[in-house]
């Protein structure tokens, strides 16, 4: 029989089973939107990760006081107080392979007035090579200048988050906000950098002169950590030790205490970003799977229920000319077919799921041609595979055995 | 072309009863049938009428014994070649009408076509369809349609692939006496249109519509005679199954 005969033939008959269709299909829909989500959301992670290098730059590192491996310290802990812009000056000069440093000091969560408005957020003291550094200036206004710094200035850049919350839509240069106490006149309005790979908002932050940070609203002699910038052909594994080296000395750190700064590489922010999202996916994956497995035994089973009920019919097809592959090819077309369609529903709620999740939790969800051409195939091959047995009993059914009914 | 054609030679077909015991279905079978007959296998319920009708159309294989269909030895043939001579030279007629359910007259009797390599398979089915009287109902799922209507679109399916020889096992067993008639003036209207058709059947009434009644008892023939004078039709029969045929010009 000619395919696309055996194909409209084979639609027609689930059309004509509608719930019977339904019912085989449920398995498949879960498992391919299952799927689909994990590959979305993969793919998501990927990009993510390979944005957060490009951002970052490849010939880059970050210098963070307080050691161990984990990103941040502890909660409730004492914060490290050891990292110094002196260390950063000191990094610079000694090391040749760092072309640029841009320290800064973080207090997070704070509290921002302007006259009756206020929010809260992260400040950032930073220093003028900032904008160079991560490529992240002034998008209104200026941006910390050397004459801040040397100046204690009470002057600042809002994120344009920051800028929404207190502002509006007025115009905020000029204006003065209060930072904690402290009065700041607002210079510019820092550029769009939108949601971090990690899931924050980037632009909830005020930028502030280091020098005024430390001194007038953090009230310390420390900083949090340093973004250095490596020339472009620096060995970064060389420089990482130079580094670890000079900073251990200047610190007095004796053989066998641990570091009390941590640096990070790119490789290993790719790592880790992997890391999270491996866990994620590995969740899916089971979903994934189980249900795959799950939807092949129902489609199997229901079939063979089906080619019980449908005996007269293979018999009566066998009666009049059907040969062993035309009744092998309608069953596992069937099955196919039924496994198909659950594919491609699943590939759209997965594909809907996936935009779901990177509405609410902003973790990104990339929607692509791979996505969809593995729904289709596993799709089809949890058709062929479930259908395989049920097609060939099918086949196998002798026409007058089959007929007697 | 050869005269004969069926031409069966000391057929048997034994089962195997539970606990050692054998069945001899059919035993020592022996006829021909030559083309343009209308043939009626007669004899009492389990005498082994479907075992022999199955066996000539290729349908079953016998235990022992030779086949030849339109001279072509098909005992010895493979399933898959079987089942292509069954879609080439044979057509068949089920007590129970075995149409596909939710599926209209027109791809009933398109079904054979389907697993063949013709073309103008929509045609042929229409044709076929009005060949039996029901050009006006090719739209209609079985559950639309009588019995007797069923049975004339399971005709039609047997008809529709020109085939040498049509089996038809007990055709009217599921149907009253209106349109057992009328099942049967149709079988007749074939014949008489050069059809070659074997009717099984445990009904004298029926079997002699045939110009030729084998009976058979116990698995073996007990009488094979020509019936010259075949049973009257009833004119009323015969004026319904035109009007049917009127109807679907209109
Ligand atoms: N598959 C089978 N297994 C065992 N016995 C069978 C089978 N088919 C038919 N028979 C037996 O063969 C005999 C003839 O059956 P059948 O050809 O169906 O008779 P009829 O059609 O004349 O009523 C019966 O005794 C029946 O029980
Ligand atoms: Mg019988």
């Amino acid at each position: 029989m000619k395919t696309g005969r055996m194909v409209t033939m084979v639609f027609k008959s689930l059309a004509k089973n509608r719930l019977r269709s339904f019912l085989m299909m449920i398995g498949v829909v879960i498992g391919i939107a299952a799927i689909t989500m994990i590959v979305s959301v993969g793919l998501g992670a990927q990009q993510r990760v390979l944005d957060r290098v490009k951002k970052f730059g490849f010939e880059s590192l970050m210098v963070r006081a307080g050691g161990g491996r984990e990103v941040g310290r502890p909660a409730g802990s004492q914060p490290t107080t050891s990292l110094t812009l002196e260390d950063i000056n000191a990094l610079k000069r000694e090391i040749r392979a760092i072309s640029d440093a841009a320290p800064m000091s973080v207090k997070g969560q704070m509290e921002v007035i302007y006259q009756d408005r206020s929010t809260t957020t992260g400040i950032f003291g930073v220093t003028p090579s900032w904008a160079a550094v991560w490529d992240w200036d002034a998008a209104d206004g200026d941006f910390i200048s050397d004459e801040d710094m040397d100046g204690l200035a009470r002057v600042c850049v809002l994120g344009p988050t920051v800028r929404t919350d207190l502002f509006g839509t007025l115009n905020p240069i000029g204006e003065q906000i209060r930072i904690g106490n402290v009065p700041f006149e607002v210079i510019g309005i820092s550029q769009n950098k939108g949601i971090s790979p990690a899931g924050g908002d980037m632009d909830n932050r005020i930028f502030v002169p280091l020098s005024t940070m430390m001194r007038r609203v953090a009230n310390v002699d420390y900083i949090s950590a340093a973004k250095i910038l490596l020339g472009t052909a620096a060995d970064i594994d060389m420089t990482v030790a130079s580094i670890r080296s000079l900073l251990r000395e200047r610190h007095q750190l004796a053989p066998g205490v641990p570091d009390d700064f941590t640096i990070t590489s790119p490789t290993e922010i790719t790592l880790m970003a992997e890391k999270v999202s491996g866990t994620f996916n590995m969740f899916l994956a089971l979903v994934a799977g189980i249900s795959l497995l799950a939807g092949g035994v129902v489609v199997a089973n229901i079939m063979l229920i089906s080619i019980n009920e449908r005996r007269k019919e293979i018999g009566l097809r066998k009666a009049i000319g059907a040969k062993r592959k035309d009744i092998m090819r309608q069953f596992l077309y069937e099955a196919t077919a039924v496994t198909l369609t659950g594919g491609v529903i699943g590939v759209i709620l997965g594909m809907i799921g996936a935009k779901t999740l990177e509405y609410f939790t902003k973790i990104p969800a990339s929607i692509s041609w791979e996505s969809i051409a593995i729904g289709v195939f596993l799709s089809s091959l949890v058709g062929i595979l479930a259908g395989l047995q049920p097609a060939n009993k099918a086949a196998s059914l002798q026409p007058i055995e089959a007929l007697r009914g | 072309m050869n005269k004969a054609v069926i031409q069966a030679a000391n057929l048997t077909k034994t089962y195997n009863k539970g606990g050692g015991g054998e069945v001899h279905a059919i035993s020592d079978i022996s006829l021909e049938i030559n083309r343009g007959e209308f043939v009626a296998i007669m004899g009492a319920s389990g005498s082994g009428k479907s075992t022999l009708m199955n066996i000539l159309g290729c349908l079953d294989r016998p235990t022992s014994g030779t086949l030849l269909l339109d001279g072509v030895e098909v005992s010895t043939l493979d399933d898959e070649t079987l089942a292509g001579i069954r879609n080439k030279k044979i057509g068949f007629v089920f007590q129970s009408f075995n149409l596909l359910a939710r599926t209209n007259a027109l791809e009933n009797v398109e079904l054979p076509l389907i697993y063949s390599e013709k073309s103008d398979t929509r045609r042929l089915a229409r044709e076929a369809l009005e060949a039996v009287g029901l050009g006006g109902r090719i739209h209609h799922n079985p559950n639309e349609l009588s019995g007797g209507q069923q049975q004339r679109v399971a005709i039609a399916r047997a008809l529709v692939t020109d085939p040498e020889i049509i089996f038809a096992d007990e055709p009217t067993g599921n149907l009253d006496s209106d349109s057992s008639l009328e099942i049967m003036a149709l079988l007749r209207q074939l014949y008489e249109k050069g059809r070659t058709i074997v009717i099984v059947t445990h009904e004298t009434d029926i079997a002699e519509h045939a110009r030729r009644i084998i009976r058979i008892s116990d698995g073996s023939i007990v009488s094979d005679a020509k019936n010259n004078d075949p049973r009257p039709l009833d004119r009323e029969i015969h004026k319904n199954a035109s009007q049917d045929a009127a109807d679907e010009d209109r």
